[in-house]
């Protein structure tokens, strides 16, 4: 670990933030509670998705599969087995990190191009959801209710609202965290390199194929970890929400907008958007069903029209204009 | 015996379509470097198009091509020089963001004007059947067929033999060198996404007869779109047919052999196995 990532670990500003963070839910109203949590919970994908899509510049789409195995998995063994949640999110992420394995395998034995692993991945990402409707175990396409929660922490429960709250902003702290570690770890600049320049990093010697399993590992250990607490928040593991490819979709537009393979870039990108889209969704949604998307694919548009570089690099500039006067 | 036959036609016929379609798409990334992810949403719109017409004036979906092609055009014309033009030059993946956003706002900009609710755009020719011993063919899918293969043998003559076709080519070789020798790459960059539009506008009234319609349906057809390009080795034309049949046979096996879910499986499958051994496309030689 190089020291930045020790100056990120005591700095003052990154914990205060957080302790203001933790002190929210003191205040907010259920209604803007949810939409915090839901923030966070897409705080914590996007950056999980940025070790692969941004720093190693392997786009995937196969992301939907970690974060369903998190949640259908997890509640499906919970419901059908009587497997203790806890011990479902180890499975699920074990099972999880195994496929970003065999994936990130395939892409380097088959040496696939940028397109082809986007359309691979998003070909097994649509399998797996076919999978998932189609077998009964998993739920099936009718989704699985897990029992009610009642904050019994060994049983994988927190309580609802504040609890889950809590639980998402630790994991959305700790992927940005790993996110900061990671770049800031020799492992950052090789996966940078093989990003940046494939062939001239295999030529200088550095392990592609271990540097590729290693970031498509913790990422999908990371997504798996969020899919599980996340369906523990939603009680409901709907196959259409959670395994369907636009979840990924989403992650890798706010991880985009952000700013990719930047730390807190995709942080900044879903803080943003999805307090929009559901702001949005909660004015104009009962007015004229999508209007609130058209609006919210309109600002998408213009967002990126304007940055092109990604928000994170739009504001450090205009804070440097800003000094300079 | 009978129903491999039947796969295998029904297969050919909307694999040929499927064919056009992703040929839009392979111009496109030729000529700009540009993969359009709201390739679907404009079929979905050149669909609900034929949809207004028919509610309106009472039109056949394959007389409206008259009528949404022009319009289709010059909506993509406005698309490509405000929206993807500026992006060229930057990430990849912005690019493909730009688009999907542009189909959220399409699918959505349809949901509101049509409802959600699935709908029908009857023709003259929809429950017309051809039968051949004993395979059973409808007509609107054998005119989607012999139309899909003529426009391929226009755009390949067009491609070949008109000063048009050959910048085309010489923007997909060299952008840089073909502006040197005086072509007008932007122009050239329009015009193809025109170009590519126009197609599927006429893709869409030949998919349109006796297939319910919504709008969320979109990013299915740019999916399949997607997987035809790459098996067609991106910008290969011969290639792009062939991999338009081959998703269009596979998804006929999967629907006629597996039951239900596991039949949609079928096209998925095949296309990472053939992406697995054969990375470079369905064609031989060179492919760029």
């Amino acid at each position: 670990m190089r020291e930045e990532f020790y100056r990120t670990l005591s700095s003052p500003i990154w914990w205060g933030v957080l302790v203001l963070a933790a002190l929210l839910p003191l205040v907010l109203s259920s209604y803007y509670l949810h939409i915090v949590i839901l923030s966070l919970v897409y705080v914590a994908l996007a950056s999980s998705w940025n070790i692969v899509g941004g720093m190693a510049g392997q786009i995937s789409l196969a992301h939907s599969l970690f974060i369903g195995i998190g949640a259908m998995l997890s509640s499906a063994l919970l419901l059908k087995l009587g497997i203790n949640m806890w011990l479902g999110l180890v499975i699920s992420a074990a099972i999880s990190a195994a496929l970003g394995a065999i994936i990130a395998w395939i892409d380097f034995r088959f040496r696939l191009g940028h397109l082809s692993f986007v359309l691979i991945t998003l070909a097994f990402a649509e399998m797996g959801g076919i999978i998932v409707e189609g077998w009964d175990f998993l739920g099936g396409a009718s989704g699985l209710m897990l029992p009610r929660d009642t904050g019994n922490y060994l049983a994988f429960q927190f309580g609802g609202g504040r609890g889950a709250y809590w639980v998402m902003l630790a994991l959305a702290a700790a992927c940005v965290l790993i996110n900061v570690a990671i770049l800031n770890a020799p492992i950052g600049y090789y996966l940078r390199t093989i990003r940046d320049n494939e062939k001239a990093a295999q030529a200088i010697g550095v392990n592609i194929l271990r540097y590729k399993i290693t970031a498509m590992v913790i990422s999908a250990m990371l997504a798996s970890v969020v899919g599980t607490a996340y369906v523990r928040y939603l009680t409901f593991a709907d196959p259409y929400l959670l395994i369907s490819p636009v979840i990924t979709i989403e992650i890798v537009l706010f991880a985009t907008v952000g700013g990719l393979g930047r730390a807190y870039g995709p942080a900044l990108g879903a803080l943003l958007l999805v307090p929009l889209g559901e702001i949005l969704r909660g004015k104009l949604g009962s007015t004229l069903p999508g209007l609130h998307y058209f609006i919210y694919g309109v600002v998408v548009i213009a967002v990126i029209l304007l940055t092109p570089r990604g928000l994170l690099s739009y504001f450090e500039l205009l804070w440097l204009r800003w000094r300079r006067h | 015996v009978s129903e491999l036959l039947q796969a295998i036609a029904q297969g050919v016929l909307i694999g040929s379509t499927y064919g056009l379609l992703a040929l839009g798409m392979g111009l496109l990334y030729g000529v700009s470097g540009v993969v359009n992810f709201s390739h679907g949403d404009f079929i979905s719109l050149g669909m609900f198009l034929c949809l207004a017409l028919y509610s309106a004036l009472s039109l056949d979906p394959y007389v409206s091509i008259v009528i949404t092609v022009p319009l289709m055009m010059a909506l993509g014309m406005l698309v490509f020089r405000f929206l993807i033009r500026p992006m060229i030059g930057h990430q990849f993946l912005m690019i493909v963001q730009l688009t999907l956003g542009l189909s959220l706002v399409l699918q959505n900009g349809i949901l509101m004007l049509f409802g959600g609710q699935p709908a029908r755009t009857p023709s003259a020719v929809e429950s017309k059947l051809i039968i051949l011993g004993e395979v059973v063919l409808r007509v609107p899918h054998v005119i989607a067929f012999g139309v899909s293969f003529a426009l391929a043998i226009g755009l390949f003559v067009m491609l070949r033999s008109t000063d048009f076709g050959r910048s085309i080519r010489a923007v997909h070789q060299n952008a840089h060198a073909a502006g040197l020798m005086g072509i007008d790459v932007g122009r050239i960059q329009v015009l193809t996404f025109a170009l590519s539009i126009g197609i599927l506008a006429i893709a869409a009234a030949l998919l349109l007869p006796g297939t319910p319609i919504q709008p969320t349906q979109g990013l299915r057809y740019t999916v399949i779109t997607l997987l035809v390009v790459m098996l067609g080795g991106m910008t290969n034309f011969v290639g792009i047919m062939l991999g338009g049949l081959v998703i269009g046979i596979s998804e006929a096996f999967g629907t006629i052999y597996l039951s239900g879910e596991l039949g949609s499986l079928m096209p998925y499958v095949i296309f990472v196995l053939i992406m697995l051994f054969r990375p470079q496309g369905l064609t031989w030689g060179s492919s760029r």
